[in-house]
């Protein structure tokens, strides 16, 4: 693993009482992209401004490439001038009175770069806003208003790139555009990049790293596809989005005796690891829509399925390709699993609210966590 | 039409806005985008001048600055001349009573430039002052334009203060309002009607610059 | 277009600069009581012609002014419609000596054209339409500060019309502003200086009539120099007092010290 010995390009500890209460540690190597989620008010907006300077915390650590730009026990705290940062705000804070080009040059007019306006034409150029240069902000639309924000953010050669909800305020098909010209972007950007957003989806698409924020405290960080399909607490799960999360008892720990069992609802389920959990402790479980199969006439008839679970349809929702299925599990519970399934499918089977289906479990997706009290 | 008088005037309207500007931008500013104790309590004086009546004001000059307070004699050694019946003193008296018209248009200002503005300027490198001098001034602008428009207008309509304080005296502190009156109490109609004329032109202006800078932002919308 | 803007920027700052430096070789300050409004302007007409020079004049009640002297105001001759004030002033070593008398004054009362009251000297018509209640608003100097006012006040007490009036007075600041407020048909009549009245500005809004001498206190009209006064405001009082001066007040209703009034 090489990995071990390439240097951690962003290093952030921040500990604050007020404004917003914070407890955040969060590490991002050069080329990574990591990915700050949370809720709305979690803080991640706050944690971009202390990295960028414009906030003083109480008490922590940020430090970009191995210099240190704010450390509370040396007291040392480096403005946001002379922090080599590029930050794109959630609405962009473009210069309203400048041109998107002075607005990109303007960041270079420090006096060391000899030729701002050349080198701010050909930054707009990379972010493809070639012949647009003398519109103000005004008279761009907001895809072309967030490059420019980008060019501004990119002119002095940051060391770290942090992004506030980049694409809440764009429709769909800008989002989609915006996002594959990142990727393209990372390919030649050699910094870490933070990437504040409320959509999970975003997120894992994007992210190399993922951090979970909630009421100014991380409660999860590590590879996306992990602490999604392996959330470590309920909480974590919710803000991840996940629907299918139950209550259930351990009936048997997986080991040598065989596979661990989950008492559910009146059904046992074999879930194919058990933690460190014991038997007879209350977990809380959970697994992706993903991995929950419609079980249709002629499935392996015979064979017990795994993990098979009666119910009624209650929802088919979506219109378009995938839909989202709801199965309701038991009489007159509140207990709804979800699952997906293909437009087509769904049609050709012929399902509808109140038609009776059974649905496979896959034993080795079950995830357990630990209750919320 | 006096035209020692108008010189007055102008000369007076102009020095009140020269060295109220500095104070209109810094206080301002301190004001829009400052937290500190007591803000409450210093906007509610700066706008003190606007309503109190100028009678009220000169009287608290007089006495604050009479000849024999120390007050007095320091502005003397200062200026070169007692506060009451100079140039120097209807000069101070109109500083203060301008305090309002420089400075909430200016602090308006600078509060309608969004914060996220300022800051996405220091993160893109700019110092304070550049900062200050690139991106704040140029979008505070018509703020200060209708704010020195105001303080000009304001100033050569200025009566009460001037009077109490400036006597009447001819090129030193009779200005054209004040000579409009004197006029008047002359039986020199035509003369005042001349004046009257001229600072009513000055003042529809002054009023008209102040609704162009109103709405002279479009493009801070987007 | 830079090189002109930075051009227009420079004189206007060479124009206004220096605000109120220099100003000590300017024209001395000769301020008079109101009534002489007309009187003074001719005699510094004068006195221009005669000298080449010229005083800047600063018109107001004799009160007024005396109390600016008191406060320092640059004022170097003072033309005072009553002793009282320059006494005052003398005795408070603020002036040079106690001046010497240049006149005496007379108050008229008048009407303006199209009033209900008449020109009447005795103020009996004065009386009788006070009684009809055809006289809503009457003007005079205010008597706290202004000589002529005073004597105004004095004659209607004595022909007992004071408190009658009182509340239909209109106090003009200085007899000057009384002379307005009483021609300007706003109010039904006042009464003002004779000076005032036989200026033609003021004589042609109404007619009017002398009021007897020896119905109030005399209005010796005194002036005096002030301590430090220049030679050009000396050169003035010279000037008041000799026969230009002279001729030209006794045009406007005064009389002369030594002569028969």
């Amino acid at each position: 693993m090489g990995e071990v010995s390439a240097r951690c390009a962003l290093e952030v500890r921040l500990l604050a009482a007020r404004p917003v209460p914070l407890d955040v540690m969060l590490t991002c190597r050069s080329t990574e992209l990591l990915a700050l989620v949370g809720p709305s008010g979690a803080g991640k907006t706050t944690v971009l401004r202390a990295i960028a300077g414009l906030l003083r915390p109480s008490a922590g650590l940020v430090a970009v490439d191995g210099e240190t730009w704010f450390s509370s026990e040396s007291g040392v705290f480096v403005p946001p001038q002379a922090r080599r940062v590029g930050l794109v705000f959630q609405d962009y804070a473009l210069f309203p009175h400048l041109s998107a080009l002075d607005n990109v040059a303007i960041a270079l007019g420090s006096g060391l770069e000899p030729d701002p306006r050349r080198k701010a034409k050909s930054l707009l150029a990379r972010v493809r806003l070639e012949g647009l240069e003398e519109r103000r902000p005004a008279e761009l639309s907001g895809g072309e208003r967030q490059r420019v924000a980008l060019a501004r953010a990119l002119a002095r050669e940051p060391r770290v790139l942090l992004l506030d909800e980049p694409f809440s305020a764009v429709d769909r098909g800008t989002r989609e555009r915006l996002k594959r010209e990142l990727r393209i972007l990372r390919e030649s950007l050699e910094i870490p990049i933070v990437l504040v957003t409320h959509d999970i989806d975003e997120a894992l698409a994007l992210a190399d790293r993922l951090s979970v924020l909630d009421h100014g405290t991380t409660i999860a960080s590590g590879r996306p596809d992990e602490v999604r399909s392996r959330p470590s607490s309920p909480a974590v799960a919710r803000l991840m989005g996940h629907a299918n999360v139950f209550d259930g008892v351990v009936e048997a720990v997986a080991g040598e005796g065989g596979p661990g069992r989950i008492r559910w609802r009146g059904t046992v389920l074999v879930a194919g690891a058990t933690g460190c959990f014991s038997k007879g402790e209350r977990v809380t479980w959970l697994i992706g829509p993903e991995n929950v199969a419609l079980l249709k006439p002629g499935d392996r008839a015979g064979e017990a399925p795994e993990n098979g679970i009666d119910g009624i349809l209650t929802e088919l929702l979506g219109a378009s390709d995938q839909m989202i299925a709801a199965v309701r599990v038991g009489e007159g519970s509140d207990a709804l699993l979800q699952f997906r399934i293909a437009a087509r499918e769904a049609r050709r089977l012929g399902l509808a609210p109140g038609t009776p289906v059974t649905v496979s479990l896959l034993s080795d997706a079950i995830h357990l966590m630990a209750p919320e009290r | 039409m006096d035209w020692t008088a108008f010189a007055l005037s102008l000369k007076l309207a102009f020095w009140t806005c020269v060295l109220i500007l500095p104070v209109g931008v810094v206080a301002g500013r301190a004001l829009a985008w400052g937290q500190f104790r007591g803000k409450a309590l210093l906007e509610a004086l700066i706008l003190l001048p606007l309503v109190l009546p100028p009678t009220v004001l000169g009287y608290y000059l007089l006495v604050g600055f009479a000849p024999g307070s120390a007050l007095g004699r320091l502005f003397a050694s200062l200026f070169g001349a007692p506060l009451v019946f100079s140039f120097s003193g209807i000069l101070v008296a109109s500083l203060i009573a301008n305090l309002p018209f420089a400075i909430q248009p200016l602090e308006r200002a600078f509060e309608a430039i969004p914060p996220a503005v300022r800051e996405a300027a220091w993160v893109s490198g700019l110092s304070n002052w550049r900062t200050f001098l690139k991106i704040e001034l140029p979008l505070a602008w018509p703020g200060l334009v209708s704010g020195l428009a105001l303080t000009f207008a304001h100033t050569l309509g200025e009566f009460g203060v001037i009077l109490m304080i400036g006597g009447n005296i001819p090129g030193e502190t009779q200005t054209l309002s004040i000579a409009l009156y004197d006029r008047v109490q002359a039986f020199r109609n035509w003369e005042a009607g001349a004046m009257a004329a001229v600072l009513l032109a000055f003042s529809f202006l002054a009023i008209a610059i102040v609704h162009v800078m109103a709405r002279r932002r479009p493009w801070l919308h987007g | 277009m830079q090189i002109l803007r930075r051009g227009i920027l420079a004189s206007v700052i060479t124009l206004f600069w220096a605000p109120g430096l220099g100003r000590a070789a300017e024209e001395p300050v000769v301020a008079a009581a109101s009534d002489l409004q007309f009187a003074l302007a001719e005699i510094r007409a004068l006195f221009a012609a005669q000298t080449g020079r010229d005083v800047r004049l600063a018109f107001g009640s004799s009160g007024n002014i005396a109390r600016q002297i008191r406060s320092g105001a640059p004022i170097e001759l003072f033309l005072s419609a009553d002793e009282s004030h320059v006494l005052a002033l003398a005795r408070d070593g603020l002036t040079e000596g106690e001046g010497l008398l240049y006149a005496l004054g007379r108050i008229v009362i008048i009407v303006p054209h199209g009033s209900p009251l008449e020109a009447d000297g005795s103020l009996e018509d004065l009386k009788a339409a006070l009684a009809r209640g055809r006289v809503e608003k009457f003007a005079i100097a205010n008597p706290e500060h202004a000589p002529y006012g005073q004597r105004a006040k004095e004659v209607l007490i004595r022909k007992d019309l004071w408190s009658a009036l009182e509340g239909k007075l209109v106090l003009g600041e200085n007899v000057s502003q009384a002379a307005q407020f009483a021609t300007s048909g706003a109010a039904q009549g006042g009464i003002i200086a004779h000076s005032l009245a036989l200026s033609p500005d003021v004589g042609r809004r109404g007619t009017f009539a002398l009021i007897p001498a020896d119905w109030h206190t005399p209005l010796r009209q005194r002036m005096v120099l002030v301590k430090g006064a220049g030679s050009v405001a000396r050169e003035f009082f010279e000037l008041v007092r000799g026969p230009g001066g002279r001729a030209i007040l006794k045009r406007y209703g005064f009389t002369l010290p030594g002569e028969p009034g």
